[in-house]
């Protein structure tokens, strides 16, 4: 049985590269909050650290569906891409080692979208993290219904 | 010391690393009402869902014919690619119907994407890929039925409850709405319907308990003209058929979730709904349910119900009513003919609604009887708490959305016939947004499955049946005046049958089930006949035996 003092042990082991099993394990690893502009638009960086074959972080979250600029960090001394979600395309970028790059992301929300690395040898690895849109439909697109229990 | 990073520069469109030329020429630049009024004139084109506003699904292209068909050859090939996590991986399906405009395809897929193709070399011309969220509430499936065009634009709704107009010249998105709450358990998988300067929508998320409605859209703007709810409120017309101190209404279902058909001479839209919610428990929901599992007929202008019948009145059997209302006339009448998941064909008149006769389809229907004036009588329902109630036809239907197609020239519907019964078993929940609330266990019978394509005069009688081999059938037919109907089947033969007898003329077998709807066209005076071909979708309803067989996402297109 897991106690709660564990939990943060047990994660560790499970998030990075040749730990418990050869990558990191989906949903594992670190979680940041987007930040919100003035303007509406959202900024939030990414980053592969060195020989962790990881995303950082694993699960980010956005305050609400929208633009999003993302500053993309390469700091491994090994070659990796990144293949984002966004509508009209998903949008690609190469990263070489020690590399740095942007994107910016149209997302509806709320609901959680995955990326990763479509490069050789990185696919089905740690290098896979979710962008996280929070919040609620615009009043206009709700039932017209009283408040409905959730789970 | 600190390296400079190495600049990657900024991320971009994965389609660029691509032989795409993202660009199309103009071709839904001239498409308006009046073009689509006279849809089946067009015939090299198949420029709305049906390919007419009728629903009939038949062409009166004839140079592919009975004669002939068994020279049909494989034109070309798109192949669709299906990679990462997806919502529902297990059950994406190609569904759609695909357009044909002037020599270009727009074909609609699974998780928000949309293609467009040479419609002679099938070379992709441009793609659209919205971003679907893999958490979205999808029953049953990452599917969706098509698209619309009109006004140099494309339109599609996604996954995740929104309506997208793209410029059909390159696939940029020129506006979005979002047109449900996908925190609610809404989704949406239906090709829009345009009509006038509107398009028609609706919604899907029966099986989470929300409230049907169908919408019309501005074509410029994506302003809302107007909604309507299929399920009342307190003190609405039809709320006296729910539990006058409940809150069953708040999560009654509905759905409009299949494209409608229209008569533009009495301006009315005919709406097929879906489900009441719970589906098999329906003592939280006391009365005939309105208006689901029905038509609606509404004012197109104002989306007034100007008149409805239902179908099955207070379905405990999960007996959606959503496929096709098809058009036609007989002995100077305007008539609408339905083929209802609860194995009955009804025909009504299309003007008020008054019922014409009704007839059964299928060979097992055991959960009750409609006598041919419309006397419903039900006699098997899950009704206690844990006993199971086993039942024909199953919840997916003695026909399920795919559609039958008609040949007016014969009168003959060709219909595409499931013979699968399911038990059923209530196990009452409370409900809770986003949920699944269907208030029972259901289990689909593996095997003991039979289903044909049958064709059926406007009276109900059959005339000829192309039986399966223990197989239900679970894709749209395609009538054309060249005396063949379309039909593909869940092992993966595509076949030719003749109009008039259902002789097999050709067949070939495609590599994957059929569970979409064909269309054809021609460019350079060539017939061509153009078929989804990825097997998938709610198959543990549809066809539980099969929903270990794989998935496909192909495009096949056939000439001479």
């Amino acid at each position: 049985m897991t106690i709660v003092q564990e939990r943060e042990d047990l994660l560790a082991e499970l998030g990075g590269q040749n730990k418990a099993t050869i990558g990191a394990v989906l949903g594992t690893g670190s979680i940041a909050k987007a930040t919100e502009r003035a303007d509406g638009t959202m900024e939030a960086t990414i980053r592969i650290p060195e020989d962790a074959m990881v995303w950082e972080p694993a699960v980010l979250i956005l305050p609400h569906a929208g633009t999003l600029e993302l500053t993309i960090i390469n700091d491994d001394k090994n070659t990796h891409a990144c293949l984002l979600p966004s509508n009209g395309d998903k949008q690609f970028i190469s990263l070489v080692n020690h590399s740095k790059g942007s994107a910016t992301l149209e997302l509806d929300g709320p609901g959680c979208y995955w990326y990763g690395s479509p490069a050789g040898n990185d696919e089905g690895r740690g290098l896979t993290a979710a962008i996280v849109v929070t919040g609620e439909v615009p009043p206009e697109a709700k039932l017209d219904r009283p408040a409905q229990p959730r789970p | 010391m600190t390296l400079e990073y190495v600049d990657a520069g900024k991320a971009f469109n994965h389609g660029q690393l691509s032989q795409l030329p993202h660009s199309a020429p103009d071709v839904t630049r001239g498409i308006d009402y009046e073009r689509i009024l006279r849809a089946r004139d067009e015939s090299q084109n198949w420029i709305t869902y049906y390919g007419d506003y009728d629903g009939k699904r038949h062409s009166l292209l004839d140079q592919v014919n009975a004669e002939n068909a068994k020279d049909l050859k494989v034109a070309w090939i798109f192949q669709a690619s299906a990679t990462g996590m997806i919502a529902s991986t297990s059950t994406y399906a190609f569904e759609a119907c695909p357009l044909i405009v002037d020599g270009v395809m727009f074909v609609t897929g699974w998780d928000g994407w949309l293609w467009a193709l040479d419609a002679k070399t099938g070379e992709q011309l441009w793609r659209y890929k919205h971003a679907i969220p893999i958490d979205v509430t999808l029953c049953c499936a990452n599917v969706n039925r098509g698209c619309a065009v009109a006004n140099g634009k494309v339109y599609m709704v996604t996954q995740n409850a929104q309506l997208v107009a793209l410029d059909a010249t390159n696939g940029r998105k020129i506006w979005q709405k979002t047109i449900g709450d996908v925190r609610a358990g809404e989704s949406a998988s239906i090709a829009p319907l345009v009509i006038k300067d509107m398009l028609i929508t609706g919604s899907a998320g029966g099986e989470y308990g929300v409230r049907g409605h169908i919408d019309a859209w501005d074509l410029e703007t994506g302003e809302q003209r107007w909604r309507t709810y299929t399920v009342p409120k307190p003190g609405e017309p039809g709320s006296e058929t729910w539990p006058a101190d409940g809150e069953a209404w708040q999560r009654g279902g509905g759905n409009h979730w299949v494209t409608g058909t229209y008569d533009p001479e009495l301006n009315l839209y005919y709406a097929g709904t879906g489900n009441p919610a719970p589906d098999f428990d329906g003592a939280v929901r006391e009365g005939d349910n309105l208006y689901t599992d029905s038509v609606v007929a509404l004012d197109v202008d104002t989306g007034e119900i100007k008149w409805h019948y239902q179908f099955t009145p207070h379905d405990l059997w999960d007996y959606d009513s959503t496929m096709e209302m098809t058009l036609f006339e007989r002995d100077g009448k305007k008539l609408l003919a339905h083929f209802d998941k609860n194995g009955y064909m009804f025909v009504l008149d299309r003007t008020n609604g008054e019922l014409q006769h009704v007839t059964p389809f299928v060979d097992r229907i055991d959960w009750g009887v409609i006598t041919r004036d419309g006397k419903v009588t039900p006699r098997k329902y899950p009704d206690k708490e844990g006993e199971p109630c086993h039942f024909f036809p199953g919840p997916a239907g003695a026909k399920e959305w795919t559609h039958a197609s008609y040949n007016p020239e014969h009168d003959l519907f060709y219909v595409p016939v499931a013979d699968v019964g399911a038990t059923a078993t209530r196990r009452r929940r409370e409900f809770k947004e986003g949920m699944p609330y269907w208030g029972a266990a259901v289990e689909v019978d593996v095997d003991n499955m039979a289903g044909s394509v049958s064709a059926f005069d406007s009276h109900g009688e059959e005339k000829w049946r192309y039986r399966l081999n223990n197989m239900p059938m679970a894709a749209s037919t395609l009538s054309t005046a060249g005396n063949v109907v379309f039909a593909g089947t869940p092992t993966g033969e595509f076949l030719a049958l003749h109009a008039e007898t259902g002789e097999k003329l050709w067949s070939f077998q495609c590599g994957s089930g059929h569970h979409s709807s064909p269309s054809t066209y021609t460019v350079d005076g060539k017939q061509y006949i153009a078929v989804p071909v990825g097997w998938g979708g709610w198959l543990e309803g549809i066809v539980p035996g099969m929903s270990g067989q794989g998935h496909g996402a192909a495009l096949i297109v056939f000439s001479l």
